[in-house]
């Protein structure tokens, strides 16, 4: 057994989405915004690491009912973010520790899509979009389908995200301790139509939009089995539905 | 190779670097040792920088990266030499620095929230903070030291920073719900709270808060640590281990690994001596069984060694371990000790040489007994019992997770001795273990301590110093092996899990009468530590409490697992998760209050300790008179129940609207109460010494061969000596582990530091003060040299006259009948007093999802008389973290094929700043005759009782008594199902 960190062969840092397109159009080109999770890529292939610091998809920014935040922006910034929903803001505080937080960005957290991940359940309720920038095709999908999507790590390039900022949303989760990650989290919220959405993570392989937790049939692992993590979806979704109702 | 250009602490810098390279390697090459290795993954913090004002992880930042952008380290904080910055100053004000390894990143992450927020909240600095782990304190201090350097740079005065002294309370005021004591309620939680002993003598430095010696390398990030250090010609290291749990090696081919461009060596079973050791840094001679080679033809975990390369760059290292093919013959594997024991397991010790296993051919490296009675007499007395009680429980594989990890760092001196600079607790037992095993003779080999970023037992084990020293000989070339997160789950050593079933006989009037503690352990691969640490397991087990009749069975089994060694508490957290839960669950069957259970029979001062003669590397003896039985002759257990059920409002647990909150109607909460004790070094075996040497200012040298794994324990021994010598602690320098420089000491472990080296220290400061005394009292006419005091860096007559102690120096070693002032001592003991500690845990339990909230730690802890009490209650902090971790997350998972499932620091957990619970420090006094100073040991206690305190809590919250630790949201949850069931 040879451990090790990822084994990257070029390092490239475009200026402009086209060039970072150009250079992404490889099987083994991988994009990154803060690059906190490229050490845990198996060594076993040469990467060419794109950059995208200079391409210019920073910034958080409010218009009317929904909230724009670049691929680029960190989660620290999220965090920080005056005007965001507090739900969306602890939730991607509590993402990860301050230390690669700072340079952890939104668009590497919606690729790498993670099974346990907080704030995209959070943003899956607050009817986020996903815009994803490929050659001369710029699309903009629900979170929900680009989460589904088995081939989304080479649709082409997160660009940003948005999402709603209105509505009542709730968020209860359970883990070893406060500051761990949830086995299971739940997030619910209604917007001012009236309308409910219900998200859930550590029930899937992604975070998922849900109906009912009586739809998720989760696999176990060695913090909580499928039956305790099918329970926790089914405490924590009544429990953040009967707060938001 | 790319070339960058990168700003570093305001000055422009071009570098070559590899395109993966981290931004954490190339600010190391630059000299920038403060950005320290703790995990590739950056979830340590250790090599946290600020990038543009922001705190960065430098270890998943590639240094390319970086390139356009402001870095700073923490050298970039330049007051001056030997002048401190305000925020350094606050963390060594407040004692916030155990190891340090962090500690520039701590300073740089205050300095970033500063700039940003001169007057944060609690919660805010705590959240600065989470990027940056802390295995050794309870982040207390260092949210203090944040508080304090806030309120400097706002041109405030902080409050002092002394700890407050309490005005004891009795077990019957507290029973009552005694109020919280008056100036300790408004202290801040960093600083402990004293209940003085009145019998005291009174000292001026020793049980002084003094900052640590090495405050100043550690809050500017200087070259301290073993891998700070470069060297012409370094090559580096990379072990090739085995993704098998059970295998045997039928051929390796190097030949494609050595044919890579820069590698010098690579090592295996076929081109290496084949000598049996046993890795634990332990006395001569080393305990059985002699089960290890440095390569075997065999791998028995998921992690052992196969091979190692030294090349030139740590890629090419890794590169050449791909390239070694390796033919594994895969065998059948055992991955536990029930499946080991069993008839017809596979056998994993099946080669004819190993020496000292107790039966290889039933996978047992060991079998130990030791009982106070006859098996006749015991049965007799359960026979008698009112009531018979038997439970058995369940306790995990728990890994260290020193931040800083096993580094060595070898090479060849200009007589070609072989130096090993190694981050280890045994210098001394390091150099008589690894020369045999690199054929060379002890005198040919040196071993040197540099500063420790903690170990807590991990490093009281030979884990990688024969690999290096073998490839520094191949090579003739300075080799450096740093060991990776991952290997440091799984190739090191961990807390031996064990299955422990307690059989207890007691009266309707709570008088224990019989017990019988039956232990299965598992020490994985090997069996190193695996007969002390069990002795240990049945000693702690069976002397807390007086019971006239008891035993202890213990078998100790081989899997296919990871190696069990040595680790904080050495035995006694298993033993007291199982023996505290079962005493709460006896009291609550017999309708008693579980400290009133406790009370009537733990033991007090005068009392014997009749099984620990019995276990242990002296036991084994039958008959042992009354009179040789070790004696309690110091027991501060009433007042350390009764201050910490003040502190936590014990009485709450009566109170129903606390307990089930209203507004929460999930919510339960609890308090639980465990009790613990430990030893201070281990009697006849232990042995330390140091000498003292006086200098032309009067200042000292003190050579101590103690190792100061971050406890502190350089400062301890240098306030004992100043204590005697009269001067400050900051007149004695330190300078301790280098087996060619220092006098001999056992090693930092057994809690024995302070007891044993400490009263070392002692003897030497009295050597010298003898000398100092007598020239004071010829150069001021006496006729005396007793009549001779020490004090204020000077020695005083009677009548009132001194002479500063720079004026003696100089005397002696210059101007009349010449002689150098020095003292060199040594010390052991027949005796080790036990500190004894009572542990409170708060909790809130979600009854729905079996979510545990540790919402409050308080232990008072009775270790004699403190020498220090900031840095004895950094100990308690930090052991209490780390039991919580065990109480609540920290156990190694592994698959139906033995590789591990959460070798990660993430999946694994370790608490944060931002979720750990307040803790509460309440240091008892008592006056331990035979210490130093009346001290004795605080080192491993605070990590004995918090799980069973937890678990007392969560019993108390929810009415379920689980058996097994971590107390996991899931099995929590499980245990409410069926108890509603």
């Amino acid at each position: 057994m040879v451990r090790g960190m990822a084994r990257i062969a070029t390092y490239a840092r475009p200026s402009t989405l086209d060039e970072a397109l150009t250079l992404f159009d490889s099987e083994r080109s991988v994009v990154i915004g803060g690059g906190t999770t490229l050490a845990r890529r198996p060594a076993s292939s040469e990467l060419a690491v794109v950059d995208l610091q200079q391409v210019g998809l920073g910034g958080i920014s409010i218009d009317g009912d929904r909230a724009r935040a670049g691929a680029m922006a960190t989660l620290d910034e999220l965090a920080r973010a005056e005007g965001l929903p507090e739900a969306v803001r602890e939730a991607a505080r509590r993402e990860l520790p301050s230390t690669l937080r700072a340079v952890a960005t939104l668009g590497g957290l919606v690729a790498a899509a993670s099974a346990d991940s907080e704030l995209l359940t959070v943003l899956l309720v607050h009817e986020a979009l996903v815009s994803v920038a490929a050659h001369r095709v710029g699309t903009e999908e629900p979170l929900e389908a680009y989460l589904a999507s088995s081939s989304r790590a080479r649709m082409g390039i997160v660009t940003a995200v948005t999402f709603r900022i209105s509505g009542h949303t709730a968020v209860a989760r359970t883990a070893r301790s406060r500051a761990d990650r949830p086995i299971v989290a739940a997030a619910a919220r209604v917007g001012p139509d009236g309308h409910r959405r219900l998200a859930l993570c550590g029930v899937a392989p992604t975070p998922v939009l849900v109906d009912s937790a009586a739809e998720v049939e989760p696999q176990g692992d060695f913090r909580g089995s499928s039956e305790y993590r099918a329970a926790l979806a089914r405490i924590l979704s009544s429990r953040v539905i009967e707060e938001v109702s | 190779m790319m070339q960058i250009r990168l700003n570093v602490n305001g000055s422009p810098i071009a570098v070559s670097c590899e395109p993966g390279e981290s931004l954490r390697s190339v600010l190391r090459r630059q000299g920038l040792f403060s950005v320290r290795y703790g995990s590739d993954t950056g979830e340590t913090g250790a090599a946290a920088v600020l990038v543009d004002g922001r705190l960065v992880s430098a270890d998943t930042l590639l240094a390319a990266q970086a390139e356009g952008h402001r870095v700073l380290t923490v050298e970039s904080l330049d007051p001056g030499t030997a002048k401190l910055d305000p925020v350094q100053a606050a963390f060594v004000e407040t004692g916030a620095l155990q190891g340090g390894y962090s500690a520039g990143a701590m300073v740089l992450a205050t300095k970033a929230l500063l700039d940003a927020n001169p007057n944060p909240s609690e919660e805010e600095i705590r959240d600065a903070l989470s990027g940056v782990l802390d295995r050794e304190t309870g982040y207390a201090k260092a949210v203090e030291a944040v508080r304090r350097a806030a309120v400097a740079l706002r041109g405030e005065k902080p409050e002092p920073f002394e700890p407050p002294v309490l005005s004891p309370v009795t077990l019957a005021e507290a029973r009552r719900g005694a109020p919280p004591a008056g100036p300790s309620a408004h202290a801040p939680l960093a600083l402990p709270r004293i209940v003085p002993a009145g019998e005291a003598p009174r000292t001026t430095v020793v049980g002084a808060p003094e900052p640590k010696l090495e405050s100043l390398r550690l809050v500017k990030g200087n070259a301290a640590f073993a891998d700070d250090v470069e060297m012409r010609g370094m090559l580096t290291a990379a072990l090739l281990s085995s993704p098998h749990a059970h295998a045997r090696i039928v051929a390796i081919d190097d030949t494609r690994a050595l044919a890579l461009r820069g590698v010098h060596a690579v090592l295996h079973h076929f081109n290496t001596p084949h000598i049996r050791y046993a890795s634990g840094g332990q006395s001569w001679p080393n305990p059985y069984p002699w089960d290890q080679v440095s390569f075997d033809d065999k791998v028995r975990f998921v992690g052992d060694r196969v091979a190692a390369v030294a090349a030139e760059t740590a890629e090419i290292a890794e590169e050449a371990c791909r390239l070694i093919d390796v033919t594994y013959e895969v065998l059948p594997a055992v991955l536990s000790a029930e499946e080991a024991t069993r008839p017809g397991a596979p056998v994993i010790h099946d080669e004819p040489d190993s020496v000292g296993i107790y039966d290889a051919s039933r996978n047992l490296s060991h079998h130990i007994e030791g009982q106070t009675v006859s098996n006749e007499e015991l049965e007799a007395a359960f026979a008698s019992a009112d009531h018979v009680f038997t439970e058995t429980f369940h306790v995990p594989k728990q890994q260290h997770v020193p931040i800083e990890p096993h580094v060595v760092v070898g090479f060849l001196d200009p007589d070609e001795r072989l130096v090993l600079r190694s981050s280890t607790q045994v210098p001394f037992h390091l150099r008589r273990m690894v020369a045999p095993l690199v054929e060379r003779e002890v005198k040919q080999v040196r071993i040197e301590k540099p500063r420790m970023g903690g170990g807590f037992g991990s490093k009281q084990e030979m884990v990688t110093d024969d690999v290096v020293g073998l490839l520094v000989l191949a090579t003739r070339r300075p080799v450096r092996l740093v060991l990776d997160r991952a290997a440091e789950f799984t190739s090191t050593r961990t807390r031996h899990s064990q299955t422990l079933t307690f059989r207890t006989g007691v009266n309707d009037d709570g008088r224990l009468v019989a017990q019988d503690l039956t232990v299965l352990a598992d020490t994985g691969a090997y069996g190193t530590h695996g007969f002390t640490v069990q002795s240990l397991t049945g000693a702690r087990g069976l002397s807390s409490y007086n019971c006239p009749a008891k035993r202890y069975r213990c078998d100790v089994a081989y899997t296919n697992r990871p190696v069990a060694g040595a680790f904080r508490g050495y035995g006694a957290p298993q033993a007291f998760f199982a023996l505290e839960s079962h005493l709460d669950d006896i009291a609550s069957a017999i309708g008693m209050d579980p400290i009133e259970l406790r009370r009537r029979n733990w033991v007090r001062t005068g009392d014997k300790l009749d099984i620990v003669p019995r276990l242990g590397e002296r036991g084994g003896v039958e008959e042992i008179a009354e009179e040789d039985l070790p004696v309690v002759t110091s027991c501060g257990t009433e007042q350390c129940v009764a201050e910490g059920m003040r502190a936590v409002e014990w009485k709450r647990r009566e109170d129903p609207h606390w307990k089930r909150p209203p507004d929460r109607p999930n919510i339960r909460r609890g308090i639980g109460v465990a009790l613990a004790m430990q030893g201070s070094g281990i009697p006849f075996v232990d042995m330390a010494a140091c000498s003292m040497k006086m200098n032309d200012d009067g200042s000292f040298n003190m050579l101590a061969g103690a190792a100061d794994l971050g406890t502190g324990a350089d400062t301890v021994l240098a306030q004992i000596a100043a204590e005697v010598l009269g001067v400050r602690p900051d007149d004695i320098l330190v300078l301790s582990g280098d087996t060619d420089v220092t006098p001999f000491d056992k090693g930092a472990y057994a809690s024995s530091t302070t007891y044993i080296s400490g009263m070392a220290a002692k003897k030497a400061a009295e050597a010298a003060a003898v000398r100092i005394r007598a020239r004071a009292a010829r150069l001021l006419q006496l006729g005396d040299a007793d009549d001779v005091t020490l004090h204020d860096r000077r020695a005083w007559a009677p009548d009132g006259r001194s002479l500063g102690l720079e004026e003696i120096a100089l005397n002696s070693l210059h101007t009349e009948d010449q002689e150098q002032i020095m003292g060199v001592a040594s010390h052991w003991s027949p005796d080790s007093p036990a500190p004894y500690g009572a542990q409170f845990a708060e909790v809130e339990v979600d009854v729905g999802t079996g979510e545990v909230t540790v919402t409050r730690l308080v232990m008072a802890v009775d270790c004699g008389m403190p020498i220090n009490p900031i840095t004895a209650s950094s100990q308690v902090e930090g052991g209490m973290l780390q039991s919580l971790g065990y109480a609540v997350s920290e156990e190694l998972v592994f698959d139906e094929d033995g590789r591990p499932l959460n070798a990660e620091i993430g999946p694994y957990w370790i608490f944060r700043a931002d979720d750990t619970p307040p803790m509460e420090v309440i240091l008892v006094e008592t006056m331990e005759e035979s210490g130093p100073f009346g001290a004795k040991s605080i080192g491993e206690i605070p990590i004995d009782v918090v799980a069973p305190a937890v678990r007392n809590a969560v019993k108390d919250a929810t009415g379920a008594a689980i058996d097994t630790i971590p107390l996991t949201p899931e099995r929590v949850w499980r245990a409410l199902d069926s108890l509603n069931c």
